[in-house]
């Protein structure tokens, strides 16, 4: 029976409308409750900024995707390195380091819950095994369903059950979370060679079209009851004059669920563009955000872009093949058999290039003219835009107009000609910085009625308690203290204990994989399913048999069961 | 001044010593008592390893010479990022010898271990026996490898050597093994024995290769027999690798076979 008392906590808990009140929070046995013994271990927070837990809601950690960043890229173990300490590995390397690099870091900045944007079903198990290691985080993962054969002919049939009893059956089997979609349809096509376009145009020997592909899994996600809703990687990614297709994609997007959005859309930077070539490329986050703005159905995140080398990792293969035309440098492509594909590339985003420039302007301008909160999540679409450790500088550049004001001086000059951000002046609160890092994070997730991104008695006791005094700093000017704070927690608390202080682990850590099992009748459980099980026969080159995760691969996990009608 | 290091006899020769402390700058600066190196997995003084015998002052690093003697294969990145003054090993030495060193000379009158001067920035190093794999490289992964200084090898060197070369001069008196200057992007090369595969992938720079080149890959462009180098006979001009854009390097070579 343990318990902790964390005092005088300057605390901001948008989830319970508490905005900047002095309080103690009481912690027994890892979870809120209302009061302890004195017999309590205490953390006196000393009025300073005490948050619920970071929750990111799409980041890449883990899984082969990033391993393949890893072998490829043996330079960047240069940077980052840090030696063992009591309850620390050694780890290495800064836009794909080490398992342990990564939950380090993120605790250090007070993230307790982190979701890996991509896994695709056949490799899930790669992903679990990596996830037991990111030991300070609990983990979820998106389970990639874009080019997968056995939706696309259920969609070509017409048959909405079916999708959702694929779905059903392969996100138990995977141990997934979320229903991924990366450029829909695309990433079959380039098992041939091409991509697909936009919306209306037919998936090759298929039949059917990114828009109805996502129409259903929408659909099917909803009629599985799923916690999070479909989540979605639009087509065209990164290409001029792509945001048509992205508003399109917004316009097409039902409303079926009153508890969070029906639609995710992540990394929408990545979507915002205008132009119709790269000389005539622009900023069209005006309209994106316009859009957004009438649609209370759909929930973004920024993919914010920052200066400096990274590694860009996607499923959606063609992509990466044209960045890859683009740079000359080294590629790595894969061809997910019957699911979806990937690409990977070093990339080094450099402020004296315009595009770069434009980039990095659109993640803010999205973030600033989206009004609603809620609707937006911070984060880089970790490693794509930045590494996450970034997120700092772009929370005080969401908080200060000056230090926005100074950084574009330092961008390639011709940028203001092709964005608005000089001409926005709103600067975001902390009870914003906290909805976009962690209460919307939980909320669009689904995770707020297992405990997460809140600090309501029940909840789980994950808690960041970082060194800003708010009341002792303007945001807008000191932003450099915001830069500072965010970058290291006094303490980072999983499950009510402390992880980590100042930067320093004091636990090995023991995470959980929070993961889904629709509930779905024997009649339409897909695995019995002959023509099912023939596709394993004739193409896959794993057994049905081989292919479910097994549950010894999760260690602990909390598994959400949830009622389908079907 | 001049420091005389000789190594200690140890219970387990293989046993890695990682010395990056072993270059001038630090004698300049430190006592050797203070001064520590990794043996295996701990830390020990310098002095519990070698015999450490100092004479002289010194203002710059201009003014120090170390004198390493022993067999010193498993002594690791001496003189990285030295700057001035001189180092003299009277045998071999182990890998990373000169890693980014900017100025001044090692001399290693024995072998070098793989990765001799690799990201060198400026100085000379020669190494009168032969070297092994990675001489006068980048790291793994790196774009750019050595960029200014030169190397010399008086034997043969191993694989990959100048691999990534984007500046300075690596001279090999011997043969090279496989892939010599493979994604070289500019300085010099000359191999006085044999090459095989020489300059894969090359964008830029000027290979010399006195002997033969074997397995010259069909990207390079033959443009005939001209007076290159430092030798009284024609040399056969290749230019490549043309899988790049714009590729802009030359391979010259005494003799030479195309990959079959
Ligand atoms: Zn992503």
């Amino acid at each position: 029976m343990h318990s902790l008392l964390v005092k005088n906590a300057y605390v901001i808990d948008p989830l319970n409308n508490i905005r900047g009140e002095i309080m103690d929070i009481a912690i027994k046995d890892g979870k809120i409750v209302e009061s302890v013994k004195d017999s309590a271990e205490v953390i006196d927070a000393k009025g300073q900024l005490t948050l619920p837990g970071g929750v990111d809601s799409h980041s890449h950690i883990c899984g082969t995707k990033v391993n393949f960043g890893r072998y490829m890229s043996p330079e960047d173990m240069r940077a980052g390195r840090g030696r063992a300490q009591p309850y620390m590995y050694p780890v290495s390397g800064y836009s794909v380091p080490t398992v342990y690099a990564n939950t380090y870091r993120y605790s250090k900045m007070g993230y307790t819950t982190v979701l890996e944007g991509a896994m695709a079903p056949l490799e899930a198990r790669h992903t679990h095994e990596e996830f037991s290691y990111n030991t300070l985080q609990d983990t979820l993962a998106n389970t990639l369903f874009d080019g997968n054969w056995s939706v696309m002919e259920a969609v070509a049939e017409g048959d909405l059950k079916k999708v959702a009893a694929i779905v059903g059956w392969t996100l138990a089997a995977v141990k997934g979370f979320g229903v991924k979609i990366t450029n829909p349809g695309g990433t079959e096509m380039w098992g041939w060679g091409k991509d697909i376009g936009c919306i209306h145009k037919k998936v090759d020997y298929f039949g059917v079209t990114p828009a109805e592909i996502l129409d259903y899994l929408i659909r099917a996600n909803e009629m599985l009851n799923l916690p999070h809703s479909a989540h979605l990687h639009t087509n065209n990614l990164g290409k001029p004059g792509n945001y048509k297709c992205t508003l399109e994609t917004m316009q097409r997007a039902p409303d079926l669920n009153d508890k969070r959005q029906t639609l995710y859309m992540t990394h929408v930077q990545f979507h915002s563009y205008g132009g119709s070539k790269w000389a005539d490329f622009c900023s069209k986050a005006d309209d994106v955000s316009w859009m957004l703005n009438r649609k209370p159905n759909i929930a973004i995140d920024m993919g914010q872009v920052m200066f400096g080398k990274t590694t860009t990792m996607t499923a959606d293969g063609p992509m990466e093949f044209n960045l890859y035309r683009l740079h000359h440098n080294k590629w790595s492509n894969h061809d997910v058999e019957l699911e979806t594909a990937s690409g990977i590339i070093p990339v080094h985003y450099s402020r004296k290039n315009l595009v770069n420039s434009i980039m990095w302007a659109i993640g803010l301008e999205l973030a600033l003219m989206t009004k609603n909160p809620w609707q937006c999540m911070l984060a880089t679409d970790n490693p794509n835009g930045a590494p996450f450790v970034k997120y700092p500088e772009v929370i005080a550049l969401l908080m200060s107009q000056k230090y926005r004001e100074e950084q574009l001086k330092t961008v390639n000059p011709d940028t203001e000609k092709r964005v608005f951000l000089p001409s926005l002046d709103r600067e975001l609160d902390i009870n914003e910085i906290a909805i976009m890092t962690r209460a919307a994070q939980a909320k669009a997730l689904g995770i707020v009625d297992i405990g997460k991104g809140h600090l309501g008695v029940g909840a789980d006791a994950d808690v960041a308690v970082y060194p800003i005094k708010m009341d002792d700093i303007d945001p807008s000017k000191d932003y450099q203290k915001i830069i500072d704070g965010f970058s290291q927690t006094d303490y980072t608390i999983k499950r009510g204990r402390a992880v980590s202080k100042k930067g320093d682990c004091l636990v090995l850590g023991d995470n959980a994989t929070i993961w889904v099992k629709p509930k779905i009748s024997e009649k339409n459980d897909i695995s019995k399913d002959p023509e099912f099980m023939k596709k394993f026969e004739r193409y896959y080159t794993v057994s049905l048999d081989n292919y479910p995760v097994q549950e010894e691969y999760l260690h602990r996990n909390i598994c959400i069961e949830t009622e389908t009608g079907i | 001044m001049k420091i005389t290091l000789a190594i200690k006899k140890r219970d387990n020769p293989y046993i890695p010593i990682e010395a990056e402390a072993i270059t001038t700058k630090t004698f300049l600066e430190k006592k050797p008592e203070d001064i520590s190196v990794w043996y295996g997995n701990s830390e020990q003084k310098l002095t519990e390893i070698f015999d450490v015998r100092v004479e002289g002052d010194a203002k710059s690093e201009d003014e120090v010479t170390i004198i390493m003697s022993g067999n010193c294969s498993a002594v690791k990145r001496v003189g990285e990022y030295m700057n001035g003054g001189i180092i003299e090993i009277e045998g071999n030495i182990g890998h990373h010898c000169g890693n980014f060193m900017s100025g001044g000379l090692i001399e290693i009158r024995g072998n070098a271990e793989s990765w001799l001067g690799r990201e060198m920035r400026g100085g000379k190093i020669i190494c009168h026996g032969d070297a092994q794999n990675y001489c006068g490289s980048g790291y793994r992964g790196e774009k750019k490898g050595m960029t200014g200084g030169t190397i010399e090898v008086m034997g043969s060197a191993g694989d990959f050597t100048a691999e990534t070369l984007a500046g300075g001069e690596v001279i090999i008196r011997g043969n090279t093994g496989n892939l010599a200057g493979a994604e070289m992007i500019d300085g010099t090369l000359k191999i006085y024995g044999d090459a095989h595969l020489p300059c894969a992938n090359m964008k830029g720079g000027t290979c010399h290769v006195y002997g033969t080149a074997y397995n010259v890959l069909p990207t390079f462009e033959y443009k005939g027999l001209i007076k290159a180098g430092d030798q009284a006979s024609q040399m056969h001009m290749f230019n490549g690798d043309i899988a790049n854009r714009n590729a802009k390097g030359t391979l010259y070579a005494a003799k030479y076979e195309f990959f079959k």
